[in-house]
């Protein structure tokens, strides 16, 4: 038999030796389980055998037929089988045809019949040049299609409903490819197909438009459509011959790598680079399209100074000697105490590094904070009196191994949507998923328990769930003793607690805590996440510190797939703690009163170093009340709008003799700051940010800065060098080069080493990095179980007599923190207002109906929220979001905070409601 | 496929299963509204797409069912035996144009003349007349074809009473699992269902399997138009079938079975529904049957109308309450099956077989038949026989004996034999000599046994109508995953459409390619399988349609 030319009988000969097979006649080494497909491509490349069904990050689907191959077996003659190789497992000693005349004829044909259903305009297509099928067409060779005019579906209206998405469905070839991402990638199963055979058609929810449908707009259907008949209205696949810059993503702390087209100065579209091994060609519909804000009308251009009460455009040098002026003028007269910074999560690795720096070595002081003292402070401090180490113990790829998630406190298919699409694809394929939260949320539905706790009530459910691990002996004894300590007291602890007490407190019943605790005790790796419903509260540290002991009690830490994973909230939160920007803290976690550190500092810095620890953000509001803190220097964050008891805040900030803010946009905040610097944002600037899974990432510059503003690196550096420190103007490279210097776990971290991918600290000095922490040892050495009992928050025992709510705040998925960025982009047309939930026999009792404006009152202050009933929380329960500042729902969230780590409770909040 | 879909629809099991809600909800208006399809995809977890999606694949369940009262059978027997326009007509004058659907088929092709209304099936000349007449309502329909049977007879005698059933589940659970497995294998049986794949062999790799819980699946969705012996095993050999699923569900360690069983066999629906009941009430089904721990129960699933059903990847997603779209193998069913778990979906007549193996023993039935084609078959014939019916024979008998004594030879003028279903060979009448009722002899002359139904092509129907009808219903029945047959079949029956209705003549070249595309480039046997008896035809009846394609070859 002829096939490619050469007799098949030739060919068998040439298989030589075991484990491998033949493409074409030569003979390649097999891998277990992999397709014909993926044995092809590790040798020959993406493009060697043409698809059109597949895409990198669905399961094969078989549909297209084009990868179709031949196939010849050992023992089986000169017989050959067309087989599809995207779904037909390699076999030892197989005869792999992929380009026989068969198999050319097949190809033309597929493509042919295609094409008979397929507009053919690809001249004004806006995906032309850039299209899989025309791609494929001209790979096989498609001259013309022969066929007489038939039945055709090119007809199709297009569907533009969508601020983002958009339809063109007389361009599909029914590929399913967005059907399945929107399964497999996403877990939303807004698209589907309707009818049968050559009526088979794509629809959006119960085949409406992409407006009226569940979408949640992460675009993977856009990304992995093949043509353009799913598409974005930034034309994401469009050829416009743009660059592609990789960076990562400014949002949550997820830590996506985006894709960016750019031409000049013009930022065209965002798309999910298939190769990121945290995103694998994922984001949420802020990382890939929320990003015009970059160039918004609001953007702050240049550096303004109050001057009778209004803020004037002033050039940069005018703003650094008013700064320089009044900073020297307050620390001569007060002392270096009086200054204090907040820097921003949302900024570089470099760029935090710099500011702590400036703080800490040109003015003097410790006073050091950042945002995570209002998200995960808590966090950090559980985490390190437990392991010794504040960071997420295992990455997110563990998922993969674990047998049991448990996600407390955290809503992450709206706050992190890559990670939550992952969690939420293993729970509905049947891992046992325990959410314990307040909400009924989306990932709630697909638990196999859901502990639906009264706000606050933490401590109480993760007690309760250790006491029955113990008391039934299901904790892992092993680990117990070789790896922890104070197990003896630990257990006293938690054998004595009031199980009638914390049952009636926390509103689970009992055999319900007990039925998840089993659950999470006997899987082989148990993975828990949580977020700022563990960590915004009263007992927010002690919550951390009782998840610790939950793992280690179960020896859920130091292997795969387990472990104490906090979702981290923004971007780059992780880095900055590690940077230093905390009070107590320096670089590296180095503790800033130990005086060999201040010595070590003091040598590596050049400069006195000061030996108390400063203040914490809540503690800065307190001392400018009291008059001790006279200056403040604020960096990209809306702490008016974010921050709890907003009037008190403003007072705070109003008492301040120098407020500087460094922000992108006018905010709440820059109303009252006496000098407004503009920084540069995400995409116009270089350095690293580090994931919530400890992987420093590279950022790269896609775009010039707009205006005058600066990265605000070089704003530091600039700053530094005018109060008289002598500091190399920025870049990563050399910011990094000096972090890792002082930083112990950036030992081994290169800005060109970085690659694709970065790496997760701790980096050793030979540029290894780290899977899993706590392997062999703890910090600590031995992990400590240190228990706590539930204590109630003070919020509830004085207010919620006159205040017989709790009203507990969180976030959609369309708007981030603040909303200073995405209530500039096309998601404010998705969701354009904070809204109240409010269960309906709540409402009912109320007089309350379905978008109801409502009085929310509490102690402090009140707000008119509009409701919305739903059954996603229980009566008596109200929750909100804080995204638009024209509702400022922080007017109503106390001044309650943990008690250790200062993180204020915004999570429970006795309010009174009223229909207005 | 969605694994999602299948873990969550799993979730709820077969007991509340999303596929039979679908087609509850749609009883009344005869199709599914979307506050059904969106409150289903909120209870199941699920998309209102995915509901809803899977809602319009069905021919009883989709938008277009509206409204319909009575449905034609538009069969292939019914279509030759041209029966069918005189009934439309009849059954005008008692319903709305827009009340009348189509169904494809009922398997009445015995007599012809086929409908459905009200939930029963009915056929022959005066049966618009009787039902109707005189303003009196009629009783369902009985039903009359031969049945016959030569040689070894075997679900011919499978005729169980209550004690022979008792005393076959007593025997079982008396037999080791692996010995009774070791009975099956050395049969030889093979799948009756049209592909001839080695049941022992599915048997041994679902009872390997480590996941649990298992699955027993029967497809009963015999969709090839003109086949009906499945019905007659579901009929008149109810017990025999599910005493199989029995044996099936012993062997692999299954606790539940499922007969997925066409709509429109409504009268099988209710017999199997009682031949369960008989044997649960016997003790014979449920929780520890006769006291051994071992546990089986079966439900019926009422199919919706699909031919693709009858492909088991696809009736596991109909199962699930997906669309039923041809699954990619590997994974296969007896490792992923139903609800993602080791689940054999075997045909009718194939389990019908297992306990008359279980009693006598494989090497028995191995002694009947021919080489690697064991035990017997049933042949369905058409109303062009003297004697249509159901026939049993030993697989190795001449087909002519089938046609020519058991069938009593042809009552009109017969040109071409369709045997094995619309995917079967088209047998031109010479070639019938040439031919024994196995599956070598027809794959080795160029046709296939398939499932062994048998329509006869009158002399008088043209050839490029009956492909015409052959690329029709592929079209109609194509699930449209796989590109070559989602479109080839389409642009198959516009070319003969076209050479009919207009001064065209079909490329030959482009006719072949299409062919060699749907052979050798479709997922499943539907597009795979559809060419071979359009092959037959151009090798056949060249003569008859060399008018209609470009002159060559």
């Amino acid at each position: 038999m002829q096939i490619a030319g050469k007799t098949t009988g030739e060919l068998k000969t040439q298989v030589a030796t075991a484990n491998t097979a033949l493409i074409n006649g030569k003979p390649f080494t097999i891998e277990p389980g992999e397709t014909i497909l993926q044995f092809i491509r590790r040798y020959k490349g993406a493009q060697y055998v043409p698809t059109l069904c597949d895409a990198p990050n669905l399961e094969p689907f078989g549909s297209c037929r084009v990868c179709s191959v031949e196939v010849g077996r050992l023992g089986n003659g000169t017989h050959l089988k067309t087989v599809a190789s995207c779904h037909t497992p390699v076999e030892e000693g197989m005869m792999i045809y992929t380009d026989s005349p068969p198999i050319q004829r097949l190809r033309r044909n597929i493509l042919e019949l295609v094409l008979t259903d397929h507009p053919l305009d690809c001249l004004t297509c806006e995906v032309n040049g850039n299209c899989e099928l025309q791609d494929v067409a001209a790979k096989v060779g498609i001259r013309k299609v022969r066929y007489p005019e038939g039945e055709v579906h090119t007809d199709r209206e297009k569907d533009l409903s969508h601020p983002y998405m958009t339809a063109d469905l007389s361009k599909c070839i029914m590929c399913y490819r967005c059907v399945r991402a929107c399964d497999e990638v996403q877990g939303q199963f807004v698209l589907g197909v309707s009818g049968r055979g050559f009526d088979n058609k794509i629809i959006m929810g119960l085949d409406g438009s992409f407006q009226e449908s569940d979408c949640v707009s992460c675009g993977a259907c856009s990304q992995a459509c093949p043509t353009s008949a799913i598409h974005d209205v930034y034309q994401s696949k469009a050829n416009f011959g743009q660059d592609k810059v990789r960076t990562t993503c400014t949002y949550c702390g997820v830590g996506c790598q985006l894709e960016v087209n750019v031409k000049g100065d013009q930022i065209y579209s965002i798309r999910a680079p298939y190769n990121a091994e945290v995103n694998q060609g994922h984001t949420c519909l802020k990382g890939r399209y929320a990003f015009r804000f970059y160039n918004h009308p609001d953007r702050l251009k240049y550096p303004m100074i109050r001057k009778n009460g209004q803020l004037e455009r002033v050039s940069w040098e005018e703003a650094y000697d008013y700064i320089a002026e009044r900073l020297m003028a307050i620390k001569e007269k007060y002392g270096p105490d009086a200054i204090a910074g907040i820097s921003s999560a949302r900024t570089t690795n470099e760029e935090n590094y710099l500011m702590q720096k400036m703080i800490r070595a040109v003015i003097g002081t410790n006073n050091i904070d950042g945002c995570a003292r209002v998200c995960h402070s808590p966090t950090a401090l559980g985490m390190q009196r437990t392991f010794g180490t504040g960071a997420a113990t295992n990455s997110i790829e563990d998922l993969k191994y674990t047998d049991c998630i448990m996600v407390i406190g955290a809503n992450p298919t709206a706050a992190h949507p890559v990670t939550g699409a992952k969690i939420k694809q293993k729970a509905m394929k049947g891992t046992p998923l325990i959410v314990i939260d307040p909400r009924r949320t989306e990932i709630a539905k697909y638990a196999k328990h859901h502990l639906q706790l009264r706000p606050g009530t933490n401590v109480a459910v993760l007690d309760m769930m250790m006491y029955y691990i113990i008391s039934e002996g299901l904790y892992d004894a092993d680990f117990v003793s070789q790896r922890t300590e104070g197990f003896e007291d630990f257990k006293k602890g938690v054998l004595n607690i009031n199980l009638d007490e914390l049952e009636r407190v926390s509103g689970v019943p009992r055999e319900e805590v007990r039925a998840a605790a089993i659950t999470y005790a006997t899987a082989n790796a148990a993975m828990c996440f949580h977020g700022l419903g563990v960590t915004e509260h009263y007992q927010g540290t002690y919550a951390v510190m009782l998840i610790a002991d939950l793992a280690m009690l179960t020896g859920n830490v130091g292997k795969r797939g387990c472990g104490v994973n906090p979702l981290r909230g923004q971007n780059n939160v992780q880095g900055m703690a590690d940077m230093g920007v905390q009070p107590y803290q320096g670089a590296g976690y180095l503790p800033v009163e130990n005086p060999q550190v201040i010595k070590q500092f003091e040598q590596f810095y050049g400069r006195k170093m000061p030996t108390k620890s400063g203040y914490t953000i809540p503690q800065m509001y307190n001392a400018a009340l009291d008059g001790k803190l006279k200056a403040l220097w604020l960096t990209g964050e809306d702490v008016v709008q974010s921050d709890p008891n907003t009037a008190r805040v403003i007072k705070a900030l109003q008492a301040l003799d120098l407020l500087v803010v460094q922000e992108i946009f006018e905010t709440e905040t820059t109303k009252y700051a006496h000098v407004v610097l503009p920084g540069a944002s995400f995409l116009e600037k270089e350095g690293t940010f580090t994931n919530g899974e400890r992987r420093i990432q590279r950022v790269q510059k896609v775009v010039e800065p707009i205006g005058e503003s600066k990265p605000d690196g070089q704003i530091y550096v600039e700053m530094m060098n005018r109060l008289g420190y002598p500091q190399a103007p920025y870049s990563a490279k050399t910011a990094l080069e000096e972090i890792s210097q002082i930083v112990p776990f950036f030992a081994g971290v290169k800005w060109e080493e970085l690659g694709d991918n970065g790496k997760q600290w701790p980096v050793k000095p030979d540029g290894t990095d780290t899977k899993v922490l706590h392997t062999e040892s703890f910090k600590l050495g031995k992990g400590r179980l240190l228990f706590e009992d539930f204590v109630e928050t003070s919020e509830i025992l004085d207010h919620q007599k006159d205040y017989p709510f709790i009203l507990t705040t969180n976030r959609v998925l369309e708007h981030y923190n603040a909303g200073t960025m995405t209530r500039r982009t096309p998601n404010a047309k998705l969701v354009h207002e904070d809204i109240l939930l409010i269960n309906p026999l709540d409402a009912a009792n109320n007089g309350i109906s379905d978008g109801d404006l409502v009085r929310v009152e509490s102690a402090r202050g009140y707000v008119h929220v509009p409701a919305k009933l739903t059954d996603e929380v229980k009566p008596g329960i109200l929750s909100s979001t804080f995204h638009f500042p024209d509702i400022m729902i922080n007017l109503v969230t106390s001044d309650v905070h943990d008690s250790i780590a200062d993180c204020p409770e915004y999570k429970v909040v006795c309010v009174r409601i009223k229909k207005v | 496929m969605s694994k999602n879909i299948s873990a969550l629809s799993g979730r709820k099991g077969l007991e509340e299963g999303l596929f039979e809600k679908i087609g509850q909800l749609t009883e009344a208006e005869g199709f599914l509204s979307k506050e059904a399809a969106q409150q289903l995809a909120d209870e199941y977890l699920i998309g209102d797409a995915s509901v809803y999606g899977a809602s319009t694949f069905y021919d009883f369940t989709r938008p277009e069912n509206k409204g319909k009262k009575v449905y034609v059978c538009n069969g292939t027997a019914c279509l030759c035996a041209g029966t069918q326009e005189g009934l439309r007509q009849a059954l005008s004058q008692h319903f709305k144009a827009e009340e009348i659907g189509e169904m494809c088929c009922l398997g009445r092709c015995h007599e012809n003349h086929a409908f459905y209304y009200d939930g029963h099936n009915y056929s022959g000349k005066d049966a618009v007349k009787k039902l109707f007449g005189n303003g009196q309502a009629a009783t369902a329909h009985q039903d009359h074809y031969h049945f016959g049977a030569a040689g070894a007879g075997i679900i011919a005698g499978a005729t169980y009473t209550p004690e022979q059933c008792r005393s076959i589940v007593e025997k079982l659970l008396d037999t080791p699992a692996e010995e009774v497995l070791e009975q099956i294998k050395s049969s030889g049986l093979r799948g009756r269902g049209g592909a001839g794949f080695p049941i022992g062999i599915k048997l041994e790799g679902c009872r390997k399997a480590p996941a649990t819980p298992k699955f027993i699946v029967c497809n009963a969705d015999e969709g090839d138009p003109g086949s009906y012996s499945d019905r007659f095993v579901l009929e008149q050999r109810p017990h025999a079938m599910l005493l199989g699923m029995l044996i099936a569900g012993y062997v692999t360690g299954a606790d539940r079975g499922v007969v997925y069983l066409r709509y429109e066999y409504p009268e099988s629906i209710q017999v199997n529904q009682q031949a369960i009941a008989s044997l649960r009430n016997a003790g014979l089904l449920g929780n520890d049957i006769l006291g051994s721990g071992f546990n089986f129960e079966i439900k019926v699933v009422k199919a919706r109308g699909a031919y693709i059903c009858g492909e088991e990847t696809a009736l596991l997603s109909s199962l699930e309450g997906q669309r039923p779209e041809v699954r990619v193998r590997p994974p296969y069913p007896v490792n992923y099956g139903l609800f993602g778990k080791p689940t054999v979906v075997n045909n009718v007549e194939t389990l019908a077989n297992l306990p008359w193996i279980l009693t006598r023993g494989g090497a028995a039935f191995a002694a009947t038949g021919r080489g690697r084609s064991t035990g017997t078959k049933l042949l369905s014939l058409d109303s062009a026989f003297n004697k249509p019916g159901v026939y049993e024979v030993d697989m190795g008998t001449p087909l002519a004996e089938v046609v020519h004594q058991l069938g009593g030879g042809f009552r009109k003028a017969v040109k071409a034999l369709h045997i094995g279903g619309p995917l079967g060979g088209l047998v031109p009448i010479h070639k019938i000599d040439d031919l024994t009722v196995d599956f070598e002899s027809f794959a080795q002359n160029g046709f296939l046994l398939g499932h062994a139904s048998v329509v006869a092509v009158p002399e008088d129907y043209p050839m490029v109508a009956y492909l015409e009808h052959l690329f029709a219903f592929t079209a109609h029945e194509s699930c449209g995953k796989c590109f070559p047959c989602r479109i080839g079949s389409v642009r198959g029956k516009e070319l003969l459409q076209k050479a009919q209705q207009e001064d065209f003549k079909i490329d030959r070249q482009l006719f072949e390619d299409l062919l060699f595309t749907l052979k050798s480039g479709s997922l499943c046997a539907l597009g795979g399988g559809m060419p071979l008896p359009v092959y037959n035809a151009l090798e056949y009846f060249e003569e008859e349609l060399k008018a209609y394609f470009t002159e060559g070859k």
